[in-house]
């Protein structure tokens, strides 16, 4: 300014001076070259706007930039006025690129956090599987020795049981043993009670009944047998009167096949035992009554004799002589004195047996 | 007066009318214009901005750049060169504005390189775990 303001001063002089003042003025309008640095600037501009990651970015700054580069590459006759263009023009230009790469670097943002989450993911994931995978074979293991636990447990226990079991069984057994035992003694007892009682009973029955059977049939077979031996009851027991068929007169020995009745005698004594025998022997009265008496003594005795023979035993067996007393008839008549000549069997009432 | 001194006249008029244009012209270039004092506290302004942005430490030279126009600018107004203050306190506040968009940048930049190294970091990690165990 100041030179054109001495140029000015200058031209004022002359009009050639003038005119040589607008024609240098023209001609350093037309011609002052671009100012040094703008072709820098602009090449700068030109890389930010051709880096497709950065030409997009800080529109407004960029405009500036631009601008700024336009102006500064107007050729510039005052180097000052061009060299500041150019300054402002080159701090726009770098302005624009910081501000595009801050923003390029706030969107890497995005990316770096976006990777840094997926890293994480990842290894929460890693973290996760692999915890997974330890939790599954913890699991299994825990699994497994569960199941062993398990087994030796279920071993334990059986073995436990088997041991109580059995001691329970033993206890059990031993007690239904006892117990068993004690029923059986029990019921032994009881049983041998009841079986006492009942054989007892069934005794006293049996032998109600045998002795109501026994005794029906006893007193039936006996009257049979009585009947046979057509022996007669008295008080004191049935009397079997043996005649003097049995004996020749005067002879204590026996007739020959007068013994049948003698053999009656020994049947019915083998089939009532416990019945004794007293063995009278009576004469008529014809004759020494000493005679007679020990007469009645031989022929008793000899009645003895044989049932002695026959095997009744002589326990039960007495023989007495009555000699001429005690006559069933008189010894006025032959018929009377042979009644009277006779031995009389008399066979006691059983005491027990048919009471 | 004649025709010469007419012709003369005339010719004077014509550098008189062209004087006047030119003086003009001076005058309105020569007459000191007002302090830039919008420049002057938009730099100071930049300058501040930057400095809280930790311009300082980020972008040192810029910075200093910028307070050493400013300083310029300061000078040029105390010697009444107006014009060269209001390109100073300009120059100063483009640079302190260059000053904050660079320590933005740098410090987007580092944000992005911690990020990167610590992915790094976490990747090689995790790989090197799964390498441990696939």
């Amino acid at each position: 300014m100041n030179t054109i303001n001495h140029k000015g001063v200058m031209l004022g002089k002359t009009l050639i001076a003038t005119t040589v003042a607008a024609v240098l003025l023209a001609a350093c309008a037309a011609a002052p070259l671009m100012p040094d640095g703008a072709a820098e600037a602009r090449i700068k501009l030109t890389q930010l706007q051709s880096d497709p990651n950065l030409a997009s970015r800080a529109p407004l700054a960029m405009k500036e930039a631009d601008f700024a580069v336009r102006a500064a590459e107007q050729p510039q006759a005052d180097k000052d006025l061009g060299a500041y263009r150019v300054y402002l023009a080159d701090r726009k230009v770098e302005i624009a690129r910081a501000q595009a790469e801050t923003s390029l670097a706030e969107d890497q943002r995005g990316a770096l956090s976006a990777q840094r989450e997926n890293a994480r993911l990842d290894a929460r994931t890693r973290e996760a599987d692999a915890a997974r995978d330890q939790a599954a074979t913890a699991r299994a293991e825990r699994a497994e020795q569960k199941v062993a636990a398990d087994r030796a447990r279920g071993e334990a226990d059986a073995a436990h049981l088997a041991a109580a079991s059995s001691e329970q069984q033993a206890t059990e057994l031993q007690r239904e043993a006892d117990a068993a035992k004690g029923q059986a003694a029990t019921a032994r007892a009881e049983g041998a009670e009841q079986k006492v009682a009942a054989d007892h009973a069934r005794g006293e029955a049996d032998a109600a009944h045998l002795a109501t059977a026994s005794s029906e049939r006893q007193a039936t077979e006996l009257q049979r047998q009585i009947d046979v031996l057509q022996a007669r009851p008295t008080d004191r027991g049935l009397v079997l009167t043996l005649g003097d068929v049995l004996f020749e007169s005067g002879r204590a020995d026996f007739r020959a096949g007068a013994t049948s009745n003698l053999k009656k005698l020994v049947a019915f004594l083998g089939r009532y035992p416990d019945r004794t025998v007293a063995i009278e022997g009576y004469t008529d009265s014809v004759g020494n009554e000493g005679y007679n008496q020990r007469l009645s003594e031989r022929r008793a005795d000899s009645v003895k004799s044989y049932l002695i023979g026959q095997g009744i035993s002589s326990i039960r067996l007495s023989a007495s002589g009555r000699g001429e007393s005690d006559p069933v008839a008189g010894n006025d008549s032959a018929a009377g004195r042979q009644q009277n000549r006779r031995v009389e069997v008399i066979i006691s009432n059983p005491s027990a047996a048919l009471r | 007066m004649n025709a010469t001194s007419q012709a003369r006249q005339g010719s004077r008029l014509g550098i008189a009318v062209g004087l006047a244009g030119v003086l003009m012209l001076a005058a309105a270039c020569a007459s000191t214009p007002p302090a830039p004092t919008a420049s002057l506290q938009a730099a100071q302004r930049a300058i501040s901005t930057a400095e809280r942005a930790e311009a300082g430490r980020y972008a040192s030279e810029e910075l200093s750049e910028a307070r050493t126009r400013l300083a310029s600018a300061d000078t040029a107004v105390k010697e009444q060169r107006m014009t060269m203050a209001e390109q100073f306190a300009e120059e100063s506040r483009v640079e302190a504005e260059l000053a904050s968009a660079k320590t933005a940048n740098v410090k987007a930049k580092a944000v992005n390189d911690d990020m990167k190294r610590s992915n790094g970091t976490l990747i090689d990690e995790l790989q090197r775990n799964s390498g441990d165990k696939p």
